[in-house]
């Protein structure tokens, strides 16, 4: 298990990059503000479990899988050292490490490939499990409503994560959410959980509570963690304050896990700053690694690797 | 080209429909392949639609065969999640018009995943659906070609029982996402000598039926059996029609139809479906364009459904292609 000091590196290290991969490619997702939903529910999953993040800047969670952060800033500058080999959208998540691949650029989908891990995990007798993570505008896909119900009929081992922001690029959730996703799991016989989705450790702690059960042949379990997406949909998309919806507060999840180490006397001033430092040089060092690399071309162009 | 005869009869081989040739392949494959299961629905006791999983459940139980909610979506995205994750799942489609349900897994999910992971994720799940006109007259439309357009997938349309377990077998153990369009005409339709054993007939490698010199007909399906037909009828007015069975749209064999219209230089195209934008349009397309040039005596001609949704009663067979409309076509393109 990390300790709390390496999840506010964690959650550092997704801000540190989102920020910095936004001014490298106006087309990217920022993520801040709700890094501890992606930080939380992924962070204690084993390296043999299956991981399907939300497509908002998922980095921080292969990186917590073990991939190389200068690959994948090469994804979003289109290398050919990108994981992906500068294929698919930049989002996409290195499959060696069980990460569920983003290759549509259609939401929901991920929720029946994830849904599909689980299933895997199940008919294969192990005590493996997929978490899979989405947005609020993504639980109105139809693919929503069929996976968790299959998911639910045949007690499959996945926690599904609703990571609600309170908005879905421009709409407001007033127009698309009439009741809180977290109810809709009567609906479906299985458990469902609100959680603080700026607080860490309390995604941590529900998701991890949700997992085991997964793990132990108890089923899937629908979780809604309420956060705030403090930028536009892509780093290009100029909002102002007074237009955004406040879904949740505090605004600022890695601030609330600061002030609470400093009570606990966890770190000090000097370790936090020293931890901004240290991954502000490392993402420095990835963005010139991948500045540096090869623009993906015929070579990765793959007409021959469309079939396995 | 590929003119190797289907399996001889031999000691072990019995005269299977070619639904049940369909059975067989994916109890024998079950029984070698701990990793091939099905979802579907009706695929339980009640055996499948038409008789299209009989006797799995009682051999294999309800673990290897899995009745879904009706959810296509779920269903087709789940079996290639199970597929990326070290299965080899069957999903059972019960009718072709149900895939629109199920489209985006099936088109922005399931052929993209090995290319857009830079070759690094394996899907290999096959969709089996059952399309076109059948004994019961439900579900005739027949959408087979939408999917030869999208590259990463594979598209299966054998005709007989034959090539139905053969081409089931290389489904199941092809590494990338096998659509399987089953022709419900032919379900149940005659009988053939099928091997008992474990055999694969290639994807993407044509059959030629029948040789002839005066003309090539292209077919896949349920169109085979009308092709055969017309064939005869037209042998006994001294014409000898060549017959191409195409058995999979992706990858589809141009080699053997080009060489076959370079020898007859005259072809037609006969296909259930319809002609407009259909996958007929391509295979004239790619003889008419071919480098270097087919010499042809006359215009392509292509016989395909009326162009309307297929409608039901009386109105269905003058909706759909004839052995009398082929064999209308072929002397066209011998007057021409």
């Amino acid at each position: 298990m990390v300790d709390a000091r390496q999840l506010l590196r964690w959650m550092v290290v997704a801000r540190t990059l989102g920020t910095t991969l936004c001014t490298l490619n106006v087309r990217w997702f920022p993520v801040e503000g709700e890094e501890a939903v992606h930080v939380g529910s992924f962070v204690d999953l084993r390296p043999d479990d299956a991981a399907a993040p939300h497509y908002r800047d998922p980095f921080v969670v292969y990186l917590m899988r073990g991939a190389e952060l200068w690959r994948l800033v090469a994804q979003v500058l289109g290398k050919s050292a990108g994981y992906n080999k500068g294929r698919s959208v930049p989002f996409n998540g290195p499959f060696h490490l069980g990460v569920v691949p983003w290759v549509a650029g259609d939401l929901g989908t991920t929720i029946g490939t994830a849904t599909g891990a689980a299933l895997a995990f199940k008919q294969q007798r192990s005590d493996r499990v997929c978490v899979c993570s989405f947005g609020d505008g993504t639980a109105n896909r139809g693919d929503f409503h069929e996976n968790i119900n299959l998911a639910a009929a045949w007690r499959l081992p996945i926690v599904y994560v609703c990571q609600n922001n309170g908005w879905a690029i421009s709409q407001l959730a007033s127009t698309y959410l009439p009741a809180p996703v977290a109810a809709r799991a009567e609906g479906y016989g299985i458990p469902g959980r609100t959680v603080d989705g700026q607080d860490v450790e309390a995604v941590r702690a529900v998701v991890g509570e949700a997992v085991e059960s997964a793990r132990r042949g108890g089923g899937p379990t629908l979780i809604e963690a309420l956060t705030d997406r403090r930028r536009g949909h892509w780093a290009g998309h100029i909002v102002s304050d007074a237009d955004r919806p406040r879904a949740v507060e505090p605004s600022d999840p890695i601030e609330l896990l600061r002030v609470r180490l400093l009570e606990r006397g966890l770190v000090t001033e000097g370790e936090i700053l020293e931890i901004h430092e240290r991954v502000a040089d490392e993402v420095t060092d990835a963005v010139e690694r991948a500045q540096a690399a090869v623009d993906a071309g015929d070579a990765e162009l793959g007409t021959d690797d469309v079939f396995a | 080209m590929t003119t190797k005869a289907p399996p001889a009869p031999r000691a072990g081989s019995r005269r299977l429909t070619y639904m049940e040739a369909i059975v067989e392949a994916i109890a024998l494959e079950m029984r070698r392949d701990p990793s091939v299961f099905l979802i579907g629905q009706d695929i339980g006791p009640f055996g499948g639609s038409m008789q299209g999983t009989k006797g799995l459940y009682e051999e294999f139980g309800p673990e290897r065969v899995l009745e879904a909610p009706i959810s296509e979506s779920a269903m087709v995205g789940a079996a290639v999640g199970a597929a990326l994750f070290g299965c080899r799942p069957i999903v059972e489609v019960s009718f072709g018009e149900f895939l629109p349900a199920a489209m985006n897994q099936l088109i922005n999910q399931a052929p993209n995943l090995h290319y857009m992971t830079g070759g690094s994720a394996r899907v290999p799940v096959v969709v089996r659906t059952r399309v076109g006109d059948g004994p019961y007259g439900g579900h005739p439309q027949d959408y087979v070609s939408w999917f030869a357009h999208i590259p990463g997938l594979k598209v299966v349309v054998p005709a007989t029982p034959v090539d139905a377990k053969g081409l089931m077998l290389a489904a199941i153990r092809d590494d990338n996402p096998v659509l399987f369009f089953e022709a419900m005409s032919l379900s149940h339709g005659r009988r053939a000598e099928v091997s008992a054993g474990d055999y694969v007939e290639p994807i993407g490698s044509a059959r030629l039926v029948r040789p002839g010199r005066d003309v090539t007909l292209v077919v896949w399906g349920s169109a085979l059996p009308l092709g055969v037909q017309a064939a005869a009828a037209l042998a006994s007015e001294g014409v000898e029609m060549e017959v191409v069975d195409l058995r999979s749209l992706a990858p589809w064999d141009a080699a053997t139809v080009v060489d076959s219209v370079r020898r007859t230089r005259r072809l037609v195209i006969a296909h259930e479906t319809w002609v407009t934008g259909g996958f007929g349009a391509e295979i004239a397309a790619t003889v008419a364009g071919h480098v270097p040039r087919v010499e042809l005596q006359a215009p392509i001609m292509r016989v395909g459904a009326a162009p309307v949704p297929i409608p039901s009663g009386h109105l269905r067979a003058r909706a759909l292609p004839t052995t009398a409309r082929i064999v209308a076509a072929v002397r066209a393109t011998l007057d021409g």
